[in-house]
């Protein structure tokens, strides 16, 4: 018996959400794999070359001066591995969640920001996509306009404002929020209004 | 010196407890987690506890073992090893302490001059900042510094970032290419307009400048 051609049916919207809060678990994990498994290898190397060093000695200053470019060499993976881990999923959301996070993702653009957050946690998928989404602005926002952000929750979903943001931005975070079956919303002025984004989170 | 180690990677444990021996220090223990050298302190004295920041009991194993050990043996030295250099971890390990305390990264105490150098400076009783955090905290935007550090000169706030980072004023003076007299004006003036007064120690001063500057730059977020 044969059947003709059929269209499988698409995911469901639970399968579809599950997808994605798992791509968001699976760069977390990777964030982890970096640092315990390859940085910590690498800092154990310079702490192993800096004792080779010890051990031989004084009259071989060639030898020495080889280890120290040998340990900045080192030095400066470990920095294109934090660089990329930050990239992934920043260990620092992953540790202390979002207000901890973007204080420090403002801090090293050098843009004046305030965030207001509460310690709630809202798990790694909402937390991911709302900390990418700000970052967003940041990196968009001229470097002497302050933007304030505002975390909070309302039942199972995250709130994020960015208040202050030109409203050009807003389907960049958008972008980032859809797939989670997230909202934008924006007001006010709009080279300097509000951005809402509405993520469900667990 | 005595120091002890904790530490959940086993291949960066074992680096660092040789380096600490080449060094001519003492290990007392190590362990690979918190909960572990808290027991073993119990019974061994040590000058300094090294502690990895990210360890069990998870998250942050690290901070919680240095309450528990800042609670038991109020003179130990405690030193932070870290794969980031924070500025929000920073702000947590002042909250335990402000003296005898360190945050460095875990690849640049790779020698035995710097290991050495830092648990020294601990053991004195200083403050040891790893150098890329203090001068990312200090080297702001001139529109971004907010309440009282806004009324540093340029010059003023060049010194308070050299003392971020632990230095003396010879060191400093070194750095700035004046003289030790010249920082100590810098620094007076600092003290005065930080209304640190003159009944502290010196030292103990110049860490409230620090963290003045480092509250500064929070308290608005």
């Amino acid at each position: 018996m044969t059947f003709g051609p059929a269209r499988l049916p698409g995911p469901t919207r639970e399968g579809r959400l599950d997808t994605e809060r798992e791509q968001w678990r699976l760069r977390r994990s990777l964030e982890r794999q970096l640092h315990d498994g390859a940085a910590l290898r690498i800092s154990a190397l310079a702490l192993r070359l800096g004792l080779l060093r010890h051990h031989i000695t004084t009259a071989e200053p060639d030898v020495h001066t080889s280890i120290d470019d040998l340990q900045d060499e080192l030095h400066a993976v470990l920095q294109e591995l934090r660089d990329v881990a930050a990239k992934i999923y920043p260990p620092l959301l992953d540790e202390a969640g979002l207000g901890p996070a973007l204080r420090q993702a403002a801090e090293r653009m050098e843009r004046p920001v305030r965030v207001d957050a509460p310690a709630d946690r809202f798990g790694p998928a909402a937390e991911g996509a709302a900390y990418f989404a700000v970052v967003e602005c940041l990196k968009a926002a001229a470097r002497d306009v302050r933007l304030d952000v505002v975390v909070r929750r309302e039942g199972q979903t995250l709130v994020v404002d960015v208040v202050g943001v030109d409203l050009r931005h807003a389907a960049a975070v958008l972008g980032l929020v859809r797939s989670l079956d997230g909202a934008v919303d924006v007001a006010g002025c709009p080279s300097a209004g509000t951005i809402t984004a509405r993520i469900p989170c667990e | 010196m005595r120091v002890a180690l904790a530490e959940d990677g086993a291949l960066f444990r074992e680096g660092l407890l040789m380096l600490l021996e080449a060094a001519g220090h003492e290990v007392v223990g190590s362990t690979a987690d918190g909960d572990s050298l808290v027991e073993l302190l119990a019974k061994e004295p040590a000058d300094i506890a090294i502690l990895d920041i990210r360890m069990p009991p998870e998250p942050d194993g690290g901070l919680i073992t240095a309450e528990r050990l800042r609670a038991a043996h109020p003179g130990m030295g405690l030193l932070f090893l870290s794969h980031y250099a924070e500025s929000h971890y920073l702000m947590r390990i002042l909250q335990i302490g402000t003296d005898a305390v360190g945050y460095r990264l875990k690849e640049k105490i790779g020698s035995v001059d710097v290991l050495s150098d830092t648990l020294a400076r601990i053991g004195s009783g200083e403050i040891v900042i790893e150098p890329v955090l203090a001068r990312r905290l200090v080297e702001r935007p001139r529109g971004e510094r907010k309440g009282v550090i806004s009324t540093l000169s340029e010059r003023e706030l060049d010194v308070l970032r050299l003392m971020a980072e632990g230095r003396s004023n010879n060191g400093i003076a070194g750095q700035l290419f004046v003289t030790p007299k010249a920082v100590e004006k810098h620094i007076a003036s600092i003290f005065g307009k930080l209304s640190l007064h003159a009944d502290a120690s010196e030292h103990h001063r110049r860490v409230l400048a620090v963290l003045t500057y480092l509250r500064s730059q929070r308290d608005g977020d």
